[in-house]
């Protein structure tokens, strides 16, 4: 489905979440270490990471093929494609076709089996418990994503992302029904597995014991690791948008430039409460044992799918 | 108030119902679960006041604060008494896997939700989504109960059981009779305090829970 979305405002959407995502993750950083009494690095840390990681030179396995060396732009473009998925400033179809939720898990999906398979291949013991780990989790989130996304697609009869925030724009809170509740419960559970952080996953160590992603991305370096970083930073902020999308679209409807700045101006007030949501969590839980994981996600596939259970039947 | 707000109200209470539901079977800490049922109670409180303002049932009103007092402040805080007094931070020792118990559970919601379906006339007037709720809510409290090894997990079942029972009788018959209402919340009360003082006594004496009685032999 078209509609009069132009192409401009779309790639301007990709590209502020591409240039914000290392912000979000600063912040919840920053946060985090005001919540331990510290003082914590700066917001603009993760953009100083970037720039001392894009000017460094690269090492390379051994016994790495030649493809290893294009993961980290394979895993950026990938993310950076999801991102140009959701609406971030203005709701409302774009005006050619372009992919809907479905297309958007997909291609998160892809990302991260992009990711595996790089540090499979580079045949590093860590990379390949590491990737072991995130395969495990990836059954037992994205399903569990795909069923809030259809529980909410269900009541709208869509799934493109643009119309499902467009009707929902003018929804607020109390309008909200039993199984939009539970969807929201879902997300809330998922988000923090989604986006790699406690209790799911640390994203600050590289203790052996503990880490998903991070296990993934050691034998990477150089600008390659730092494209891996801002992959990782831009899929947080594309999974932060497609639950403020589904859940609280309010003030993305309107249109024109003023329209568009209280749309960018909502956009950052909703990701910076879900960041906020997020180090909450992270301060608040100790990491789960690995075993202990699908019984955490467990809860939010019950009420993904009692959601869905109030929408059907 | 109008009848479509009351419908859409008791719905969405319905919804944060089962999620506090889903809180009580997945609980792994017997504090959280205790948590989850108070919320659960004063969530059955909000449904009583909602429905009594839309009736104009005195009687309601009375349940309604009766539950808030005794379900959602007493009885909780005498469980987390008890907890602290006995000096347990055990988990809740399930008898199956609590992954097991969630699957159970959401089978639980979704047959209640069949189920009830397909008595589509009496639905009709039965306030929302009320009747397939009520049922879930009991159910899985008498799962809870059945697949919990402590006494005091055992109880947040009959709690859950006890608010299924009350919801359902709310919604579907605009309250029971205050006598009986106030019959079973005194049946309730009794039933927390008798096991309270076994649960404490029992343990004082032979240091032993509900799961060890098996090895009783007459």
């Amino acid at each position: 489905m078209t509609g009069d979305k132009p192409l401009e405002i779309v790639l301007l959407e990709m590209f502020l979440l591409v240039l914000l995502g290392p912000l979000v993750t600063g912040f919840i950083q920053k946060l985090k270490a005001r919540f331990q009494s510290r003082q914590g690095a700066g917001v603009l840390q993760p953009y100083r990471d970037l720039v001392k990681l894009l000017n460094k030179g690269t090492v390379q396995a051994d016994t790495a093929s030649g493809f290893f060396r294009s993961i980290p732009v394979l895993v950026l473009a990938t993310t950076m494609a999801a991102g140009a998925l959701v609406p971030v400033v203005q709701a409302g179809p774009p005006a050619f076709p372009l992919g809907d939720a479905l297309m958007l898990l997909g291609l998160l999906s892809l990302a991260r089996f992009l990711t595996a398979v790089g540090a499979l291949d580079a045949g590093g013991a860590f990379g390949g418990m590491g990737a072991s780990r995130e395969m495990t989790i990836a059954p037992l989130v994205e399903p569990v994503l795909m069923m809030v996304v259809f529980s909410t697609a269900l009541a709208h009869g869509t799934t493109e992302l643009g119309i499902l925030a467009e009707q929902r724009g003018t929804s607020w809170i109390l309008t909200w029904r039993a199984a939009d509740f539970l969807g929201f419960a879902a997300m809330l559970v998922l988000l923090p597995a989604e986006t790699g952080r406690i209790p799911v996953d640390n994203p600050d160590t590289h203790l052996e014991l503990t880490m998903l992603h991070e296990g993934m991305l050691l034998e990477h370096s150089g600008p390659g690791l730092g494209c891996m970083m801002l992959a990782s930073h831009t899929r947080q902020i594309v999974t932060l948008g497609l639950a403020a999308a589904l859940f609280f679209p309010i003030g993305a409807v309107s249109t024109g430039v003023i329209g568009l700045l209280l749309g960018a101006v909502s956009f950052v007030a909703k990701i910076l409460v879900l960041a906020v949501y997020l180090a909450v969590i992270e301060s608040s839980y100790a990491k789960l044992r690995l075993f202990q994981v699908p019984q955490y996600l467990g809860i939010g596939f019950v009420c993904a799918l009692m959601s869905l259970a109030l929408r059907i039947l | 108030m109008s009848i479509e707000l009351v419908h859409t109200i008791i719905d969405d209470l319905g919804g944060l119902l089962l999620f506090t539901m889903i809180l009580i079977v997945a609980a792994s800490q017997i504090s959280g679960a205790i948590y989850a049922v108070a919320s659960q109670s004063l969530f059955i409180a909000i449904a009583g006041a909602v429905l009594a303002t839309a009736t104009g049932n005195v009687d309601l009103w009375v349940i309604a604060g009766i539950t808030l007092i005794v379900k959602a402040i007493v009885l909780p805080w005498l469980l987390l008494w008890v907890i602290r007094r006995m000096d347990v931070k055990r988990e809740v020792e399930p008898v199956i896997p609590i992954l097991a118990t969630l699957a159970l559970a959401m089978v639980v919601v979704v047959m209640s939700f069949h189920l009830s379906a397909s008595l589509d006339t009496v639905r009709q007037t039965i306030t929302g989504n009320a009747l397939p709720v009520g049922i879930a809510l009991t159910l899985n409290g008498v799962l809870v109960m059945a697949t919990r090894k402590t006494a005091l997990s055992q109880m947040v079942g009959l709690f859950s059981s006890e608010n299924g029972i009350f919801f359902t009788a709310m919604a579907v018959n605009k309250g029971m009779p205050l006598i009986i209402e106030i019959g079973v919340i005194l049946d309730v009360i009794l039933a927390v305090l008798v096991m309270t003082i076994m649960v404490l006594r029992v343990r004082s004496t032979v240091d032993a829970d509900i799961a060890d009685l098996d090895r009783l032999r007459g």
